[in-house]
């Protein structure tokens, strides 16, 4: 081991270098060693990430200084171009057989494949084991099935594969809800695509409360609301959650 | 103290545009008042801001409470865009007719009335702050607030570079128990 290394393992040292690297005192060559180093050692990195978030509190003492109504706008193409988000005017839910959307082979491709998975698993509610994963067919007031969602622990995440375009308008967009099984306010989950796949991350804890789950609502959500955190929004789509053991 | 930020930010994660809004409304005068500083340019500093941002929305899922306050996620995510354009420039922006310099708003909220609208943790760091000289103190924050190099710190306090470098070392030194990480 070089004494260099040896030199940024004693903690006086790197501790210093650290408080010095956040602060903006290191420049030039010292800077981006210091930065190289970083990138292999653990410990480097976390001390300088707990000093940036104690300096960061000096951002408080700002004055505030606004900015230009384009900026927003810029952020709000850029998201939207990634989410794709196509929209026209109301759902496209025509009363026709559920059967029917089997019709559309990509559909076709998902119910097969979740069928897969739960022949692989086995839907067993009295099972003692914790489930691995959750899904739910989200049907319409016509009982037409129009997404399929699952929730998988492998993944951390949640899939919500929409079988047929809603088409709703441009200032409108969809939302996915849990309703608690035991009653209580409803948790929003986020914006979800009007049309294919959209996938949601979810942490530890959320993966944690599925348990508590017992319905999943697609609702639709004016872009202006208020208030995230409560359902305003006509349900378009809903779906008992079920749990996936492994056998 | 509650984290008003913090659920927003998550609610993000969960590719909220709702929360982002509220989030960005919320947040953006602030760091954008730290890019300025930084960068001296409007233009340059509503680009990094933007690019803060997209990294803000994109790495959400990766911030979690136990991280820290949420705005101080953020203010790090926007600084080091920042100090990355910056060192990315040849030589710092021109200066304009709009100059952000000084800081009277830092030294504005070391006396004590004025500590009382401010969150705990900086409280704490002032406190911290206030223990040092007033010239490693004007160092330092001159230094995180403007990116300042030791060199550009002797030239605007006219002290000889030897003496800025010990200011900064020492006040660092002294800084270093009281902020406990």
């Amino acid at each position: 081991m070089s004494n260099n290394i040896k030199r940024y393992q004693n903690p006086e040292i790197f501790e210093q270098l650290a408080i010095e690297y956040v602060v903006g005192g290191l420049h030039g060559r010292a800077r981006k060693r210091f930065e190289t180093l970083m990138e292999t050692h653990f410990y480097l990195k976390a001390t300088v990430e707990a000093y940036e978030l104690k300096f960061a509190h000096l951002v408080e003492l700002l004055p505030d200084e606004k900015p230009s109504k384009q900026l927003w706008s810029n952020l709000e193409a850029h998201i939207n171009t990634e989410t794709e988000q196509t929209s026209e005017t109301v759902l496209n839910d025509t009363k026709t057989p559920w059967w029917n959307v089997l019709v559309d082979k990509k559909s076709y491709a998902f119910i097969a494949s979740l069928f897969v998975l739960v022949t692989a698993l086995i839907i067993n509610p009295f099972s003692g084991g914790a489930a691995i994963a959750y899904t739910a067919i989200l049907t319409s007031k016509t009982e037409a099935p129009m997404a399929v969602t699952r929730v998988s622990q492998s993944n951390m995440h949640i899939s919500i594969n929409m079988m047929k375009q809603a088409n709703i308008p441009d200032d409108m967009q969809l939302a996915l809800w849990c309703h608690p099984r035991h009653g209580g306010k409803p948790k929003l989950m986020g914006v979800i695509s009007t049309t294919g796949e959209t996938i949601i991350k979810i942490d530890k804890e959320e993966w944690n409360s599925f348990k508590d789950v017992g319905l999943l609502a697609i609702s639709v959500e004016s872009k202006n609301a208020q208030s995230p955190n409560e359902n305003q929004g006509e349900i378009l789509l809903k779906g008992q959650l079920s749990s996936l053991y492994e056998t | 103290m509650e984290d008003k930020y913090a659920d927003l930010l998550q609610q993000c994660a969960a590719n909220n545009q709702l929360a982002f809004k509220q989030l960005y409304d919320a947040t953006s005068p602030k760091l954008l008042s730290l890019c300025l500083r930084l960068l001296q340019d409007k233009q340059l500093a509503e680009d990094v801001l933007q690019e803060g941002f997209i990294k803000i929305w994109d790495k959400a899922n990766t911030y979690s409470p136990g991280k820290g306050r949420a705005m101080t996620w953020m203010a790090t995510v926007v600084r080091n865009k920042a100090l990355d354009k910056l060192r990315s420039l040849k030589t710092k922006p021109a200066e304009t007719e709009i100059q952000y310099e000084g800081l009277e708003f830092a030294s504005r909220d070391l006396e004590p009335e004025s500590l009382e609208h401010l969150s705990q943790d900086i409280q704490g760091l002032m406190e911290c702050l206030k223990t040092l000289k007033p010239a490693q103190r004007e160092c330092i924050l001159l230094s995180y607030y403007y990116g300042h190099t030791h060199q550009e710190l002797s030239d605007k306090l006219g002290k000889p570079l030897g003496t800025v470098k010990a200011w900064i070392r020492r006040g660092l030194e002294d800084l270093r128990p009281c902020l406990t990480i």
